[in-house]
């Protein structure tokens, strides 16, 4: 009887090991669209770091506001220096969790639509935010997508009265990244 | 009248040359990094530490400039996208150098190898878990 309660016991928590996998990555990209008919403005950020807990749902991101490229020196100047004001605010953060983790099998390669809900911090302002993305399991990795819209004004992002055609007053946001496990 | 007409011509030349230079800055890319000079060289270890001491100073120092890192090769990354990245050891387990390179040096990136001393040029972003470099080139 003890030897089957010990059995019982081990295989229980050998299970409930394998599901508590944390993935990691320093590479995910950030993207964002914030242009008009008048001007296209986008920049991408490579280097995002994200941790994402499979046992628990929680999901994290962190960004270097500096980090985003941009093909022309004036935009990414403008960027930094008058809407993100980046020295003020060098990283914009986000906390959140998966709402429906139950649905996803991290075992079981596959596409898994998920729903993030979470805090964005952007500009030293921070608002919850959910957003729908798809997790797409593959041999041990998560491959993990997602595009939501934020409005500037929501993160106090000033557009002057002299771009204000040419900037849009949303901003499309992706995500996009590769997990590995975390060792 | 007169006066005027013979004005007009050359303050049409000087609005074109003005609306060119407009144009021409409005356009202009982020400078090629590659052809830049570094501000400071210093090695991985170094680099940490000044950031680990004191942030606040280290990014004042470093923050938009170009520096050149020597260090060893922690982890060379390849994404699907064609974005290479490379990891590189500062001597602290919880705290590396990532350095993120321009999409069309990919090719010279897959040949760096694990564990390769090597110097990669870049602009300095600021410290996430690591200090991050961006568009970066390795630096010969």
């Amino acid at each position: 009887m003890k030897k089957t309660i010990l059995i019982t016991a081990v295989f229980f928590l050998t299970l409930t090991s394998f599901a508590q996998q944390r993935y990691f990555t320093k590479t995910a990209i950030v993207s964002f669209e914030a242009g008009t008919v008048l001007e296209d403005i986008d920049g991408l950020n490579k280097s995002t770091t994200s941790v994402l807990d499979a046992a628990t749902g929680q999901v994290e991101f962190a960004l270097l506001v500096k980090g985003f490229e941009f093909k022309r020196a004036l935009m990414q100047e403008h960027f930094n220096e008058n809407y993100m004001e980046s020295d003020k605010y060098p990283k914009s953060v986000f906390k959140g969790k998966v709402t429906n983790l139950d649905k996803v099998n991290f075992q079981k390669d596959g596409t898994y639509p998920v729903t993030v809900k979470g805090t964005l911090e952007i500009h030293g302002i921070k608002k919850e935010v959910e957003t729908t993305g798809t997790f797409n399991i593959k041999g041990g990795t998560v491959l993990s997508a997602a595009e939501f819209t934020v409005v500037l004004d929501d993160y106090q992002i000033a557009i002057p009265g002299v771009v204000k055609d040419k900037i849009s007053k949303t901003a499309k946001i992706k995500v996009n990244c590769s997990y590995a496990v975390l060792q | 009248m007169k006066r005027l007409k013979k004005i007009l011509p050359v303050l049409f030349v000087i609005i074109l040359a003005a609306s060119g230079y407009g144009i021409y800055l409005y356009n202009k890319k982020p400078a090629d990094l590659r052809k830049v000079n570094p501000e400071y060289e210093l090695t991985a270890a170094a680099l940490l530490e000044d950031f680990t001491k004191d942030e606040t100073a280290a990014n004042q120092k470093y923050l938009d400039k170009v520096i050149a890192v020597k260090g060893k090769v922690a982890m060379v990354n390849l994404g699907p996208k064609g974005q290479a990245s490379v990891v590189m050891d500062s001597g602290d387990p919880l705290a590396a150098i990532t350095c993120s390179f321009y999409d069309d040096e990919a090719d010279a990136v897959k040949k760096i190898n694990e564990g390769a001393e090597i110097v990669i040029k870049g602009k300095c972003t600021g410290k996430l878990m690591d200090v991050v470099l961006n568009e970066c080139s390795i630096n010969k």
